[in-house]
């Protein structure tokens, strides 16, 4: 089909199809391809405001025997560096964060098999209990899967029991590429598209709501971005369980990966996907800039290629630290971040309700 | 691929660019406010796609900032020491000399005003880079620095300016512009020299044949207002000298540098933000594209916006993005993020992301390599927009267009960086080796109106007068030179002009072509009496048309490619056929046609090789290898 007709059917409201994509992802112009994302992220969010979430991603242990090659904040056992924190000291962590305002705890940590899934277990219940200012948004899908394999649980039944403990939503991160072509390469012990998919689909079937992101920038091919967009598409058809799509460009510093990439993803390419998953993924009701990894200014731009959320306010990280990459940032920022960009922000919570509108005489 | 408007206030401004009308104060503040920035950014990049194509300039350069000592110390600067501070310094020539490589192409000097410099040791400077590195261009010097120099060594700003000049120096950079308005110069820049002082030096520039570049500093008290007055009073100056090579918005760079930003300013008064947002960045860009119509270039300096939004502003109206940079203390001590030197390789990377063609050029903007594929050439005058106009981006099989002076097009392509374009006759039949020619052409039935000697004299009375010759293609030139020697059998020296910055007056004739000749065709060139259509001269001689330029491509091109490239041509061609007034209609108007001049201008040309054109070729090259005088 000619690149015009696939424009004309997008503007429409028209599902497109791999082909499609990838006839879009190669050819389209930058600001075409914006203009086009714009049509949908206005169709679905017709308001001139941007979400943000005030929240904190701090890791309980950095002991990992997944070795990911694009990973630069593991450690082995007993390898210098390493450390696991007690449920207790986490719950002190999650206090100091819910006093300065945060109201998301996205926890993740390596895969560690010497942890017993009672702790798990047990950081969920007392964050609910303890904690309850914040909302745990905890473990990835590598985890969820470590902890099958530790307690000899199913995965269905290891969700189950986090459910009960109280968790409702999981982060979307561990997909990297969904392609077993490329993770054989980056991730070979990480567990093939399918296993993340499958942790997803259980989830989303219990009930769980989740993000699904996407890491580019690596060993890639465009079809396997297509590719990528099109498993979790046909997922979101079934029950609906992804909140928004996020997403960010590999950042080679201090990984093994390094050494083939060596240059980050161009700003151009991060626009460009952007708005491409804002078209494909015509079932996902928000994507998100991730002003973190490709920069606060280009998350400024990224507001107008599609995305409708800022992402979060990453009041404590260290995975990306690790690789010398690193982005702060205040809540008095962000709020200007998006005002600046154009927009009205509106803090919500990790289920995108609404929190609370900042009007331009409100700003910090 | 069609517009469409979130923000229907911009549906007007774009009525009035596409049909290369100017903007206003209102419609500029119309762009400052809008949210729809994917709009403002389409249109800009359109009107940056009619000056430049695909283009996106860098340059091979070395910034050097001969000292850091100022007599003056302005709120905002980081940079300036003291004599006799720690870490004020002071370069000898013999220093400066020795940061300069011989692959750099231009060289960027500006630095603070000692109190105890001899005038001498400017100009030693300038002349030393010359002679030791005649391929690096000399850029040196602000008007703020060249008002000193008049001040201080009591030399008008014109003598201060013949002095450099004929030391080696070429151009000029456009830096204490700040922004042109009292109000701002009076808080925050009272020591500089304000509009009129600034504008003063750089027309000087410009009539003495020194180009020069102009600027803006964005992001810090001033309004919007203010900032459209600024580039509006150099839109004027512009349309005074057409001197001005680019303009460069340069975000302002807070760091500790004391000026807190306060309210009712552009940048919405913040207190705890650092540095001009990133939309901010990409409207300056884009706006000052749109107003300044008669500006031919828009730099993102990377330096300053961070590589990111450098790139991106490439499809937001800009189409040069600076060099390779190698010292750059002003913005560097004030706290900007960039790395100190992007390579080469990094530039062109920016460049190649952001779908464009990286061209390195030199200080005036010819381009010197071309680092892509699928490069097509195009002769930026009115004459070849019946080839182009009509090219349909998805339909062109992924062709890029470069617009180019005929002489530099045969120049990328005899380096094998084009894979066709519309060549000028005489590099066609220096490259005939490695070029197929395909069956188009730009050849006159009787006259042509764009090859034109304005003369003072008849064309026995130039016999031993200088001839001021464009150095933009040679067939022209080859033209005059035959009918000269062999027509009117009379010898000139010829003499190399740069259309636009040179003085005409100092020569009793010169030969201009294109869009330059086309308007002094119609509005005269003052003190040139007669005017001479090489053309008419021919065919009244020869009684044969004349071929200008020829459509050929790369011997090595595929089938499959040239097929496309044909295609292209020829359907273009076709529909453009049809109306030749509309679709010359905004070009045209830009150097002061009517659309039935245009028309009546475009139909004078027949754009298809027949019998009669290949004659004419036959007949012009045997009278080319007769000729014994060589021009
Ligand atoms: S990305 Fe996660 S699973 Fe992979 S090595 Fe790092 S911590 Fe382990
Ligand atoms: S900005 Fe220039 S003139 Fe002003 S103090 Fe700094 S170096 Fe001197």
């Amino acid at each position: 089909m000619k690149l015009l007709d696939i424009i004309e059917e997008v503007k429409i409201g028209k599902r497109i199809n791999r082909e499609e994509g990838l006839s879009l992802l190669q050819k389209v112009e930058l600001l075409d391809f914006g203009e086009l994302a714009n049509e949908i992220r206005y169709r679905k969010n017709p308001k001139q405001q941007v979400t943000f979430v005030v929240d904190t991603n701090p890791n309980y242990t950095n002991i990992c025997n997944i070795d990911c090659i694009f990973c630069a904040f593991y450690r082995h056992p007993g390898e210098a560096g390493e450390y696991t924190y007690s449920v207790d000291e986490m719950i002190r962590n999650f206090k100091t964060a819910a006093a300065n305002g945060v109201t998301t705890v996205l926890l993740q940590g390596g895969v560690n098999p010497a942890l017993p899934f009672d702790y798990y277990l047990e950081l969920v219940k007392r964050t609910i209990e303890e904690v309850p200012e914040v909302h745990p948004h905890f473990f990835s899908t590598s985890e969820i899967i470590g902890m099958s394999q530790a307690s000899e649980f199913t995965i269905q039944e290891v969700l189950r029991k986090l459910w009960d403990a109280g968790l409702r939503t999981i982060p979307g991160g561990g997909a990297e590429i969904l392609s077993d072509r490329v993770k054989k390469k980056i991730s070979h012990l990480k567990g093939t598209s399918d296993d993340w998919l499958n942790v997803m689909l259980e989830a989303h079937k219990i009930g769980y709501k989740t993000t699904a992101t996407m890491m580019y920038g690596h060993l890639e091919t465009d079809e396997d971005i297509i590719e990528h967009l099109e498993v979790i598409r046909q997922l979101q058809d079934e029950y609906h369980g992804f909140t928004a799509f996020i997403p960010w460009s590999f950042k080679p510093g201090n990984t093994p990966l390094h050494k083939i990439i060596p240059t980050y993803a161009s700003s151009t390419r991060y626009l460009q996907i952007l708005a491409l998953s804002r078209i494909y993924l015509d079932n996902f009701d928000h994507i998100q800039a991730s002003w973190f990894s490709e920069g606060k200014k280009i998350g400024q731009v990224a507001l107008h290629f599609g995305a409708d959320d800022f992402g979060g306010t990453l009041y404590e990280e260290n995975v990306h630290a690790e690789a010398d990459f690193v982005n702060k940032t205040t809540v008095a920022e962000v709020i200007q971040l998006i005002q600046d960009s154009g927009f009205t922000p509106v803090q919500r919570d990790t289920l995108y309700n609404t929190l609370k509108i900042f009007e331009k005489a409100e700003a910090m | 691929m069609t517009f469409s408007f979130r923000d229907k206030q911009l549906i007007p401004i774009w009525r009035k660019l596409q049909h290369g009308e100017r903007l206003s104060l209102e419609d500029g503040l119309v762009l400052f406010k809008t949210n729809d920035i994917i709009a403002l950014g389409k249109m800009a990049n359109f009107v940056q796609q009619q000056k430049s194509g695909y283009a996106v300039y860098f340059v091979l350069n070395q910034k050097i900032e001969h000292t850091n000592v100022c007599v003056l110390s302005c709120k905002f600067c980081d940079f300036a020491k003291k004599k006799g501070e720690p870490d004020a310094y002071e370069m000898t020539t013999e220093n400066i000399l020795a940061h300069i490589t011989p692959e750099i192409r231009e060289v960027h000097i500006t630095g603070g005003m000692p109190p105890d410099w001899k005038w001498e040791r400017y100009l030693d400077i300038v002349r030393k880079i010359h002679e030791k590195f005649p391929e690096a261009d000399v850029k040196a010097y602000t008007a703020v620095e060249i008002d000193f120099f008049h001040k201080k060594f009591k030399l008008s700003i014109e003598e201060v300016l013949k002095q450099l000049q004929s030391a080696g120096l070429r151009t000029m950079p456009g830096g204490g512009a700040e922004i042109f308005t009292e109000r701002v110069r009076k808080l925050l820049f009272p020591q500089k020299i304000g509009a009129k002082g600034y504008l003063e030096v750089h027309k000087t520039a410009h009539k003495l044949g020194i180009p020069t570049n102009c600027t803006m500093l964005y992001g810090h008290i001033e309004t919007l207002e203010e900032r459209l007055i600024h580039m509006i009073k150099l839109r004027e100056a512009q349309d005074e000298t057409g001197g001005f090579l680019s303009f460069i918005p340069l975000a302002f760079q807070p760091g500790d540098t004391g000026i807190s930003v306060g309210d009712g300013s552009a940048s919405g008064g913040k207190s705890h933000r650092q540095f001009t947002s990133a939309i901010d960045d990409l409207k300056t860009i884009a706006v000052s594209r749109l107003m300044l119509d008669n500006i031919s270039h828009i730099k993102a300096y990377w330096v300053m916006l961070t590589e990111e939004v450098a790139s991106v502003a490439l499809n937001f109206g800009a189409d040069d993005i600076d060099g390779t940079v190698g010292q750059e203390r002003i913005a560097h001590d004030a706290g900007a993020v960039s790395p100190m030197k992007l390579a080469k390789d990094q530039i062109i990377k920016i460049i190649k992301d952001a779908g464009k063609i990286p061209v390195e050029r030199d200080a005036f903007y010819n381009p010197l390599n071309v680092y892509s594929e699928n490069v097509i050439g195009k002769i930026p005058y009115l004459n070849s927009v019946p080839f182009y106009h009509n090219r349909e981006k998805s339909a062109a099989g992924g062709f890029k267009i470069l617009p180019v002076a005929p002489r530099r097009m045969g120049m990328l392509s005899k380096q094998g960086q084009l894979d066709a374009g519309l060549f000028s006759l005489m590099d066609y039949f220096e490259q005939e080796e490695s070029l197929e020619l395909l069956p188009w052409c730009i050849a006159t039935r009787d006259q042509v109106k764009s090859v034109m000697l304005f003369s003072k004299e008849g064309w026995a009375g130039l016999n031993g007068k200088k001839i001021g010759i464009t150095d933009e293609t040679a067939t022209s030139v080859q033209l005059l030179s035959v009918l000269l020697e062999n027509k009117y059998r009379v010898q000139v020296i010829p003499e190399r002009l740069h259309p636009g910055v040179n003085d005409y007056s100092m020569f009793d004739a010169v030969l201009l072509i294109g869009d330059e000749a086309l308007k002094h065709n119609k509005i005269g060139l003052n003190g040139f009496e007669l005017v001479f259509d090489l053309a008419k001269e021919w065919y009244d001689w020869q009684k044969l048309p004349f071929v200008f330029a020829v459509w050929a491509c790369r011997k090595a091109l595929s089938g499959e490619r040239r097929e496309e490239l044909k295609e292209m041509i020829s359907t273009s061609l076709e529909k453009s056929e049809v109306n030749l007034g509309i679709i010359g209609y905004s070009h045209g108007k830009k150097i002061g046609l009517t659309k039935n001049e245009t028309k009546e201008y475009l139909e004078g040309f027949n754009y298809r090789l027949g019998e009669q054109e290949r004659k004419a070729m036959m007949q012009f090259r045997k009278l080319l290898e007769q000729k014994e005088i060589k021009i």
